[in-house]
């Protein structure tokens, strides 16, 4: 099986020398590859990788978020999606066309301080994030508790097509909604909650470790065990 | 004839006990404030300084916004209690000259264009100040900027050299700054052999000035290697490793 | 990293998630109503003041700093020394502080921990003059938040209080018209050791020592501060909301008992 070599970096760190493909948080010179972040690099004939253990969030279009409504204007709601920018719910986007501000009143769908599982409908540079809740599954949150853990480390909790985030739900018996964000919604039972926020915290602890998918298997299987 | 107190003794060792190329004791942490997106807290000799980043945000007041890169903003303050006089919490122009340097010292490392119309908010606090609060700042605040997790070209580092009784030394304390013949800081991208800042007070031969620079690139490099463990004690408990594994499935 | 508008939102959920567990005598953070968060003092840290402190109450930090010098007494008190407690919350503190001159809180918070030390004559300033009407000891006690998480009264009252404790300042000594400095150190005239004690009303429920999140939905605070007598000797009730004549002596009472708790962890911390 190919080789990968994994190196703890800093920003200005060289991860490589010589001719790879790279990625994001990487700066090519010359034929050396730096780190603009701290993280884990990886080194292999695919290329030169860094995975950031932290960062900002950064909105892309498609991404599925949790937002926070902060405030509302005659056409449209404004959500604090842990962004440097304020994503912005158009009033159309729910209540279709014929919204007016004379006839419709936006309270009666979402108020400050709901929490929102939304799509990043739009952005570009020249614009705030458009937000929207047309798909499956979007629109208000109505139960469960926020777990906030840095955006970097979603792709961990989520793991590879769903594995993590998927074993989690089953041995708690919990729902977790993750956003892009680092906004995660856990609901269902009480101690499964716990269970589920436990793990999701020791994922964000512990992302740059290799051997946490064991870790966290065992803490759930061990759990559930012990419960019976 | 003022009988003008000796700063470095007949055998070379100055007022704190150093000779003339050491650095004072130095000790730095990182990520010790909850609220801010990155911190950092160093002890250079007798300073103790934090450094906090917020960012990227919102650009307030909205007309200052960049469409293509972020706006760099930084603030260095010393609290009232941080030298031997109470000072007044209001900005004094000292203040405000160094939260530019500081800033320009900085901004080259940042890669601002990776957050437009954003800021990003640096700010220094000087708990104590003893000499050399500025350099100190700057090597503060590139590892909150790290810990913040902004795009940087490489590590900034700070440190100062000076002339003590003719003498080029290395990192004033506060009494030598104030009663040397000339004070430098330094500030730099080891990585990239960029020097950002650069301030000069004081009268140098040509020949000082070179020793003097090249001194505090010097210190400024061992103090490079101290960033870098601090950062990797920080966030993977241990010093560097490198391991080569099996792909995973 | 995020935008913020001028205030914290709190989730409607988690509101209603702190509503349901107070019903139950908890708080979200696992605390019961009257627990503090846990107190980690140090002091003596900035060598160049003469007194300092550095105070953490849960993720809430402040350091304070005590500066002695001499100048002249105020004119309605000249038998007496100065002494004045200022209080900023830093820029880097929180995402919704701003730099700038202290705002309203900044300087409610200033002055309601300046009148709970006054009031309560932690400091015998009658101890501190030099000529009387000319010159006197000036004691400047400087606070800087340095992370918000709620309750910055007691946070920065402790801070304060350590720091005078714990502080040496200069020996003058008056030469006819003129003070000189001895050159020798000794330490403030403390007398007492005065406790804060903060809390929130959330509906009708008084907890102590709130969060941040917990002062983002509370209707109320109140702070008292007592003596070593457990003497009330400042207090202070604000936010827009109100409070019952019951719930303020409910109040009363929770601050004279957690203040006796909290003097001795102070006075252990500065002994």
């Amino acid at each position: 099986m190919p080789l990968i070599t994994r190196k703890q970096v800093i920003p200005g760190d060289v991860i490589a020398s010589g001719d790879y493909r790279y990625g994001s948080y990487i700066e090519k010179r010359g034929s050396d590859y730096i780190a603009l972040r701290i993280g884990l690099a990886e080194v292999s004939r695919d290329g030169v990788k860094l995975i950031p253990l932290t960062g900002p969030y950064i909105p892309h279009v498609d991404d599925q978020v949790v937002g926070k409504v902060i405030d509302m204007s005659g056409f449209g709601w404004e959500i604090d999606i842990n962004s440097s920018f304020f994503g912005y719910l158009p009033a159309s986007f729910v209540f279709g066309r014929e919204f007016s501000p004379a006839t419709h009143d936006l309270s009666s769908k979402f108020k400050v301080g709901d929490l929102l599982l939304c799509k990043i409908e739009a952005f570009d540079r020249s614009r705030d994030p458009q937000i929207s809740i047309r798909g499956p599954g979007l629109g208000k949150v109505p139960e469960g508790e926020i777990v906030k853990i840095s955006p970097t480390k979603v792709p961990r909790l989520i793991g590879r097509k769903g594995y993590m985030v998927n074993m989690i739900s089953a041995q708690t018996g919990c729902e977790l909604k993750v956003g892009q964000n680092g906004l995660v919604v856990v609901s269902g039972p009480p101690e499964g909650i716990l269970k589920a926020a436990n793990a999701i915290r020791m994922i964000e602890e512990e992302a740059h470790l290799a051997d946490l998918t064991t870790k966290v298997q065992n803490y759930l299987g061990a759990e559930a065990q012990g419960g019976e | 004839m003022e009988n003008k107190k000796k700063l470095i003794s007949d055998d070379g060792v100055r007022t704190d006990g150093r000779r003339w190329n050491e650095l004072r004791p130095i000790r730095m942490e990182v990520g010790q404030l909850k609220n801010a997106d990155g911190s950092a807290y160093i002890e250079f000799g007798k300073n103790k300084i934090v450094a906090a980043v917020y960012g990227p945000k919102e650009v307030h007041p909205k007309h200052m916004v960049l469409p293509d890169r972020a706006l760099i903003r930084c603030r260095y303050h010393m609290a009232p209690f941080s030298v031997d006089e109470r000072k007044n919490p209001a900005p004094s122009r000292r203040e405000i000259e160094i939260s530019k340097v500081i800033r320009e010292a900085l901004e080259p490392a940042l890669i601002a264009e990776d957050y437009p119309r954003a800021a990003i908010q640096i700010f220094v606090e000087v708990l104590q100040s003893d000499g050399g609060s500025r350099v100190a700042g700057i090597t503060a605040s590139s590892l909150a900027l790290s810990d913040a997790g902004i795009n940087m070209r490489d590590r900034v580092v700070g440190c100062s050299s000076g002339i003590v009784d003719g003498q080029v030394v290395l990192d004033l304390n506060d009494t030598e700054d104030k009663e040397g013949s000339g004070d430098m800081p330094v500030a730099f991208m080891p990585n990239l052999n960029q020097v950002t800042l650069l301030q000069v007070d004081g009268i140098y031969t040509p020949e000082n000035f070179r020793k003097a620079f090249e001194l505090a690139m010097t210190g400024g490099r061992m103090v490079y290697e101290m960033q870098r463990k601090a950062l990797l004690e920080k966030y993977f408990g241990a010093s560097p490793s490198e391991t080569a594994m099996e792909e995973e499935e | 990293m995020s935008a913020v508008k001028k205030n914290y939102v709190v989730e409607t959920l988690r509101k209603a998630q702190m509503v349901e567990l107070l019903a139950k005598g908890k708080r979200v953070d696992g605390r019961s109503q009257d627990e503090t968060r846990a107190l980690k003092i140090e002091t003596r840290l900035i060598e160049k003041a003469n007194g300092s402190a550095k105070v953490s109450l849960g993720n809430t930090q402040v350091i304070a700093g005590v500066k002695v010098a001499t100048g002249t007494p105020f004119a309605d008190t000249p038998d007496r020394g100065v002494l004045m407690v200022n209080a900023e919350v830093l820029p880097l503190a929180s995402p919704y502080a701003e730099a700038g001159p202290p705002d309203e809180n900044a300087i409610e918070l200033a002055r309601v921990v300046d009148r709970g030390v006054r009031e309560s004559e932690m400091v015998d300033l009658s101890k501190l003059v030099l000529i009387a009407g000319k010159s006197v000891y000036t004691v400047f006690v400087d606070v800087n938040i340095l992370n918000v998480d709620g309750n910055l009264f007691d946070a920065t009252s402790y801070a304060v209080v350590s720091a005078l404790r714990t502080a040496k300042m200069p020996k003058f000594e008056a030469d006819g018209e003129k003070v000189a400095n001895t050159g020798k150190l000794m330490p403030l005239p403390v007398q007492k050791t005065p406790v804060s004690i903060t809390m929130a009303r959330i509906g009708s429920i008084i907890v102590v020592d709130p969060t941040a999140e917990e002062e983002a939905v509370m209707d109320a605070r109140i702070t008292f501060t007592t003596d070593d007598e457990e003497n009330i000797c400042a207090g202070q009730k604000g936010e827009a909301g109100t409070f019952t004549p019951a719930q303020v002596m409910e109040a009363a009472e929770k601050a004279i008992r957690k203040g006796r708790e909290l003097r001795s962890v102070i006075k252990e911390a500065t002994g």
